[in-house]
């Protein structure tokens, strides 16, 4: 029975090894590396929607929300229209016009209309003077809401115009757009309009041009969006490479010079063992978050470094307990018997006593990763971009803090990641415990 | 090694820690201070050029007299002094609590010494997890002695699995996740701050507005960690409860619970306080992230805002108090420990 559950223990630590490795490996086919590097660039991720959940809180919802659309346009005459069909019950998060003119001394005309499923037609809600290039348009813009919200009053009550009085920049404008001409309009309350609405750019004098409508979704992807519009998944995916990084190399390097120090102490005894003791008990003694913050403060580490950083305190880790099975060994008789054949002492910890050891040693690194992951997103939460330069989960829970992702309830901001740090830690737990009890040597500790 | 001498040499090291951990902030902080200071100096330079008694001189002489009061400050605060002894200089400041000011940062009363600022923010983190701690120690006690008396049952392996699942969960981050819950969803508690604004006029109210405020960071602190500490104390107890004393007193007909409460937990306490306090310091870090999460105004709170906002003066003061308090507790530890089991006076020769 034990030894089952030992063995089960080991097999989810091993199934969740597997994933973390799989998504850090797939990491470039699941999400584009561009992304990941231009992660603090905000230009790109402007045709994102800011801050809406993924879709697939669809499925759960009675209320449908809109999902991402780019759509390309159908040129009839000199205007450019898009056609938008929409179904759901709430509307896109935005919807963004590009187009895009050769550039000219001549001053330009464009406007923007839309027509309604309803044969309703708003005309020059925009009207752009411009010498060519990149037009933009955002139906989130300041003009757009303000035309739209003066449109939407005729059909609303006096009650509730007052209502919104001095509050315009919170309505919604796509809200306004979406929904049928009766009371409730502004205040998002009144009922969804369905079916096809057209979007048309009409430039005069005509002009070559290419253009994109982006219906940015009210729902987007499987993890969602950040305030920036940044894909959560990007982030959470391309992480997963610095947490297994920063665990495994802190691991490996505090371990290996913890067993040579515990090893090397025990084996020569004496002064040189009181000494190192001491050191070791001094090094225990530091706080190493405090010192590791302003440290991160200066340097602004990268997750290798910082790496480097974690091992000069985490090195303390199994020296303890490294160095009492050492000291066990020593006396063992084929050491002594080593000994007297004129073996020399590297000889005899090498061959002797560190292969005894190295069960321990691989039990025990599995168990320093879960410290150093942690350790790290706390370090990257509390000091966000002045910490470590790489955008790992903690300084996206860092950034989720910061535009009060949990106070708005935005749960998927920081549901993810979280949630992998978690498992990262406990992936690592629990792959030690099973190699613990595995290979547990007959040593007393 | 006797154990006075073993006090003497922990007591020793740790103030050479200090001194180091300040000695190498100063040498990291050293240049931003600095610019800082010279950027104060140049400020208050010429502002006081532009006093009416100065109208008359000359562009010459201005430049002159402003050259003169540069000098002077820059030698009231050192800064005419070669690289090394600068750096002495701004250690021995932060070792006499002498911080300076904050550059932006005020304390909630309005003080600008970094000092106050980080004296009236150290009750609230004291009051937090202290509170926490205690809470936290004995339902430790009460289910890991439970856990122990039943070693393999449901609470026994409940106990465990609980330990492990949330000894991997950062406490901060629970934090978030309860705000989002408890606070934004089911609407039970704050969702930060120490008081409601306005806060509550007559102490009583006060008092239990306060208390309202600290149940979610409180909650989060305790649900974090004592399964951890749960797991400790059963351990300990399971070991204690294999001594022979204990067999000898069940053979005496001594009810179980006098077992448990006058034999078991007497030997075990001397480990069991040295790991709480031990378990209060691995949890400080964590703690102290968990505190700006909830917005709580204590010294994670000041972590927080002295990073965003690069104060480096409250950041060197923060790493200072918090190492501070870091190194006393931990040779508290070994007077606490020898106090309390006498066994380790005698014993530690051999160690």
């Amino acid at each position: 029975m034990r030894e089952f559950r030992r063995f089960k223990i080991g097999l989810l630590g091993l199934v969740f090894f597997a994933f973390f490795v799989g998504m850090a490996v797939f990491a470039p086919l699941i999400a584009p590396a561009e992304a990941y590097y231009r992660w603090s660039d905000i230009t790109y991720w402007e045709e994102y929607p800011k801050g809406v959940p993924p879709e697939w809180v669809n499925i759960f919802s009675s209320k449908k929300a809109a999902t991402q659309l780019t759509l390309k346009p159908t040129f009839v005459e000199k205007n450019i229209t898009f056609t938008y069909n929409y179904q759901s019950d709430i509307p896109p998060s935005d919807i963004i016009l590009k187009v895009s003119t050769t550039a000219t001394d001549q001053e330009r005309q464009l406007s923007l209309h839309v027509s309604r499923p309803d044969g309703m037609q708003l005309n020059n809600i925009v009207r752009i003077v411009h010498r060519g290039g990149e037009v933009r348009i955002l139906f989130t813009s300041v003009d757009v809401r303000g035309w739209l919200i003066t449109w939407a009053r005729d059909y609303e009550t006096v009650e509730n115009l007052e209502k919104i009085r001095g509050r315009e920049a919170f309505v919604n404008p796509l809200m306004i757009l979406f929904s049928k001409p009766q009371p409730g309009i502004l205040l998002g309350t009144a009922e969804n309009l369905k079916g096809q609405y057209n979007v048309v750019v009409q430039l005069s004098p005509p002009t070559a041009t290419t253009a994109r409508a982006i219906f940015t979704g009210s729902v987007f992807g499987i993890l969602g969006t950040d305030t920036l519009g940044r894909d959560l998944l990007v982030g959470i995916v391309w992480g997963s490479r610095l947490a297994l990084l920063i665990g495994l190399l802190t691991a490996v390097l505090s371990e290996t010079i913890g067993m040579i120090y515990g090893v090397v102490s025990a084996y020569k005894g004496g002064i040189i063992d009181e000494a190192m003791q001491r050191i070791l008990e001094t090094v225990s003694s530091l706080p190493f978050l405090p010192i590791l913050i302003i440290l991160s403060y200066i340097m602004r580490p990268t997750v290798w470094n910082l790496a480097l950083l974690m091992a000069i305190f985490f090195w303390v880790g199994p020296v303890k307990t490294v160095r009492s099975m050492a000291l066990q060994l020593k006396e063992q008789p084929y050491v002594e018997a080593a000994k007297a054949l004129g073996a020399s002492g590297w000889r005899i910890v090498g061959k002797h006593i560190a292969p005894q050891i190295l069960p321990y040693f691989f039990a025990s690194l599995a168990l320093g990763v879960p410290g150093a992951i942690l350790t790290e997103a706390g370090i990257s939460f509390l000091m966000g971009a002045a910490g470590v330069s790489e955008p790992t989960w903690g300084r996206i829970l860092h950034d989720a803090q910061r535009y009060s992702a949990t106070i708005n309830g935005m749960w998927w901001w920081v549901l993810s990641p979280g949630l992998l740090i978690s498992l990262a830690g406990l992936t690592f737990v629990l792959l030690g415990s099973a190699l613990d009890r595995i290979l547990n040597p007959k040593l007393k500790r | 090694m006797g154990y006075g001498l073993y006090l003497l040499f922990r007591s020793a090291n740790a103030v050479l820690v200090l001194i180091a951990v300040v000695f190498v902030s100063s040498i990291l902080f050293n240049a931003s201070v600095e610019q800082e200071l010279r950027a104060s100096i140049e400020e208050s330079v010429s502002i006081r050029i532009t006093s009416p008694a100065y109208r008359a001189l000359n562009q010459t002489e201005r430049e002159n007299l402003m050259n003169l009061w540069r000098e002077t400050e820059y030698k009231r605060y050192g800064l005419d002094q070669p690289y090394w002894i600068r750096v002495l200089y701004q250690a021995r400041d932060i070792m006499t609590l002498n911080f300076g000011d904050a550059s932006i940062m005020r304390s909630p009363t309005g003080a600008s010494g970094v000092l106050q600022i980080i004296l009236e923010a150290l009750p609230w983190t004291i009051m937090l997890f202290t509170t926490a701690t205690i809470i936290q120690i004995l339902l430790g006690l009460y289910l890991g002695l439970k856990a122990a008396q039943g070693v393999g049952g449901a609470l026994d392996r409940g106990v465990s699995v609980f330990a492990m699942l949330s000894n991997s969960l950062p406490m901060w981050w629970f934090g978030m996740l309860m705000i989002l819950t408890l606070s934004y969803g089911l609407n039970l508690f704050p969702s930060g701050g120490k008081v409601s604004i306005p806060p509550p006029t007559d102490p009583i109210t006060y008092f239990f507005d306060v208390l309202w405020h600290m149940g979610l960071p409180l909650l989060t602190a305790v649900f974090v960690s004592f399964g951890a500490w749960t797991y400790i104390t059963r351990n300990i107890v399971v070991g204690t409860l294999q001594e022979d004393f204990v067999m000898a007193a069940r053979a005496k007909g001594l009810p179980e619970r006098k077992v448990i409460y006058g034999h078991v937990l007497r030997s075990a306490s001397p480990p069991i306080v040295t790991m709480s306090i031990l378990s209060l310091l691995g949890s400080l870090g964590g703690a102290i992230i968990t505190e700006s999460v909830f917005t709580w105004p204590g010294m994670g709170r000041l972590y927080w805002i002295a990073l965003e906002t690069g104060d480096v003066r409250v950041l060197l003061g923060l790493t200072f108090i918090t190492t501070f308090l870091y190194l006393v507790a931990t040779v508290a530890i070994d007077f606490i420990y020898g106090f309390l089991d006498p066994r380790v006076k005698v014993g530690l020769t051999g160690r």
